[in-house]
């Protein structure tokens, strides 16, 4: 009995004040059963999120692989799909009335007097090639130019190769389409050629880096002897090659004024003997002033000085030179004056110093950038002792690409 | 041959002799087109650097005649800062005649900053010049907003660590100075125009494009009826009738446009010319990059009131 009352109390204590002893839940095992699911269920989760990580992570990493920005690099977007070299047309037309009675190329028509068709690349990151073909009414298809231009040699020298206008003087290197007037000035014409001249040769230029305040280029050549089309300066033959240098000198004498001055040297051969007996010494000068900004004006003069060989039906000593004026008045509008004075070459002995004279007048409209019309006035006064008047209505266009080179 | 021997070897030694002199040493040369992006190469580089730009802001930067003083410049440069695109058309045959192989495009001193530029009105259709002298691959003045200053310095940044690695933490100091300033400025800027949300302007050219977006402005509208042709009497009549239709009252231009066609308009829709300028430099007060906007944010703001 004492014992029945013992449970009693013991049980009742347990039951008030320690009920967890008697009524302790899941037991051990349990517990320990349902810690095991609860872990077992963790390890999923982290397994999946483990997976989610590692996913996102790659998706980082490609991406950072990445070597083309969102929004491509400008030198990346200019490089065409398939290597296409810069392409370029320019259009020349040219409507000539003129009192000569002579039947040559474009008198008294309107004729496509040129297209050119130009590409131009870079071959390697060393050099870059530039070729112009020509076409016309009144001629064949020829090629003016084509030449590597090689970047980057000894003294920091930039060499051309191959067939160009040679650098010497100002217009004698110049493109027709970059002339201010219609045709090139008579000096030009009669010593060089109806077009100047373009020649097979090599040159290298070079920007010389005295201390001084003004800066300096010089170029040396060697080309094909030789002249252009009606050209007198040098023989017919290409056997004897032509050398030549040209010394730049430019100022800039204020924000808004700068002067070019330069000498250029060339020696070539009136025959196949390559014994140099015909020598040209020049200088060129121009001035360029900009008024505002849209209005500028150029001052351009050029004096060829022909020495030739003294025969007895040759000449010895002439020259020949043009001033040029022009003025950029409005921003679709210039006008011009160009004023030529030439000495012929192998006048005969009665009358050593024939002289073709000439005045220009002419009015240039700019379209647009790539469109362009001018109206000329050119009265000649040749040696032969007859005048002659000429209107020119010239349209120059251009479409592709077309940069011009730095004269 | 002697003869040509004689004449050959005079100008073979000056070429020869041709002596060679340099900036201040120690400084990087940089020779930038724009003047606004001299100023941002000056703000990082600042002591450490001689910059020079070569189109001047009073000119018409799609024309730029390139001098020869100018190629001796580049000769001399280190790095060249350009907009890249195709706005600077005179920039390639100023890099051939300078013949630093370094420079030319994708060369590693030749800084194209319009890498990472959000760039505004990219044709999605074939495009031909009878649109114009539109510009290829978008829009190319994205120096006029001035968010993008801080993808360009960044560029600039970059590569000016790249090239002077000795001053890594100069110019990254001053870098940190100018992205602080520049965050203080440019809440300040559309704190100045908060009113120009919304208003419409018309410009001269399509070259405010960045600025209005920057400000929320509408430029729809321009002087020329087509990208580089300059305005006819038949669109400043259309003009004239949708300024009035839409109550436009500011006609913005640079410099260095022919003012009259503006001011005639603004004159028909009693509006006015407000300068809003493309260069530091291009009007008093526009000294650097930080003046400029200051200039521009002020005009337009009195512009659009």
């Amino acid at each position: 009995m004492r014992r029945f009352f013992i449970f009693i109390i013991v049980f009742y204590d347990l039951c008030c004040f320690n009920p967890h002893l008697l009524w302790a839940g899941p037991s051990l095992e349990e517990e320990m059963k349902a810690m095991k699911e609860q872990f077992a269920a963790m390890q999923a989760k982290m397994s999946v999120y483990e997976k989610r990580i590692a996913d996102l992570e790659d998706q980082l990493a490609k991406r950072s692989a990445q070597t083309t920005p969102p929004v491509a690099a400008a030198s990346n977007r200019l490089i065409p799909a398939k290597w296409t070299p810069e392409i370029g047309v320019v259009a020349d037309t040219v409507l000539k009335l003129t009192s000569s009675k002579k039947d040559v190329e474009g008198n008294n028509r309107l004729s496509l007097r040129e297209l050119e068709l130009v590409f131009g690349s870079n071959v390697d990151p060393f050099s870059r090639l530039d070729t112009t073909i020509s076409f016309s009414d009144s001629e064949s298809p020829s090629l003016e130019e084509a030449y590597l231009t090689r970047f980057g040699l000894p003294l920091n020298t930039t060499a051309r190769i191959g067939k160009f206008k040679p650098k010497v003087g100002k217009v004698l290197g110049t493109h027709r389409d970059s002339l201010d007037t219609v045709d090139e000035p008579l000096v030009i014409q009669r010593y060089f050629g109806s077009e100047g001249m373009n020649k097979a040769g090599v040159d290298f230029t070079k920007i010389l880096d005295f201390p001084l305040p003004v800066t300096q280029q010089v170029v040396f050549g060697v080309i094909q002897g030789g002249n252009g089309d009606g050209g007198t300066a040098f023989g017919t033959t290409g056997k004897a090659p032509t050398i030549y240098g040209h010394l730049k000198n430019y100022k800039d004498l204020s924000d808004t004024m700068g002067l070019e001055v330069g000498t250029s040297y060339m020696a070539g051969s009136k025959d196949e003997n390559p014994n140099f007996d015909s020598q040209i010494w020049a200088i060129d000068a121009t001035l360029t002033k900009h008024l505002n900004a849209n209005q500028d004006i150029k001052l351009q003069g050029e004096v060829f000085n022909l020495d030739r060989k003294k025969t007895v039906n040759a000449d010895g000593n002439l020259w020949g030179a043009y001033g040029l004026l022009d003025f950029h008045f409005k921003p679709q509008w210039s006008a011009g004056f160009r004023y030529d004075y030439v000495q012929l070459v192998d006048n005969p002995v009665t009358n050593p110093h024939e002289v073709d004279y000439g005045e220009t007048g002419y009015l240039t409209f700019y379209q647009s950038e790539f469109a362009r019309w001018r109206a000329q006035y050119t009265h000649t006064t040749l040696a032969t002792g007859k005048n002659d008047n000429t209107v020119y209505l010239q349209g120059t266009f251009a479409i592709g690409d077309h940069k011009h080179k730095l004269q | 041959m002697k003869n040509l021997l004689t004449r050959i070897i005079p100008v073979v030694l000056m070429l020869l002799g041709a002596a060679s002199y340099s900036f201040a040493a120690g400084k990087l040369n940089i020779i930038t087109t724009q003047t606004i992006f001299a100023d941002l190469v000056k703000q990082i580089g600042k002591d450490k650097v001689n910059v020079q730009a070569i189109a001047s802001p009073k000119y018409n930067i799609h024309f730029i005649q390139p001098k020869p003083s100018d190629v001796r410049k580049v000769v001399k440069a280190d790095l060249y800062v350009n907009a890249g695109l195709d706005l600077e058309a005179w920039s390639d045959p100023l890099l051939e005649a300078a013949g630093k192989q370094k420079l030319f495009r994708n060369g590693e001193g030749n800084v194209d900053l319009s890498q990472g530029i959000r760039l505004l009105n990219v044709p999605d259709h074939p495009i031909s010049r009878a649109e114009g002298d539109i510009h290829a691959f978008g829009n190319p003045h994205f120096q006029m907003d001035p968010e993008n200053a801080r993808i360009m310095a960044h560029t600039i940044l970059e590569k000016l660590k790249e090239a002077d690695p000795a001053n890594t933490s100069y110019y990254e100091d001053n870098a940190k100075a100018f992205f602080t300033k520049l965050d203080r400025k440019i809440t300040e800027w559309k704190n100045i125009c908060a009113q120009c949300k919304g208003k419409e302007v018309i410009s001269y050219h399509e070259d405010i494009a960045y600025f209005a977006d920057f400000l929320g402005l509408r430029a729809e509208q321009f002087l020329e009826p087509k990208p580089g042709i300059p305005p006819t009497p038949k669109h400043m009549q259309f003009l004239e009738d949708y300024a009035k239709a839409h109550h436009i009252t500011a006609i913005a231009t640079p410099t260095y446009y022919p003012q009259d066609a503006a001011q005639s308009l603004a004159g028909k829709i009693r509006g006015k010319v407000i300068t809003i300028c493309q260069g530091v430099g291009e009007a008093p007060g526009t000294d650097d990059f930080f003046s400029f906007f200051d200039y521009n944010l002020k005009q337009m703001s009195e512009g659009v009131k």
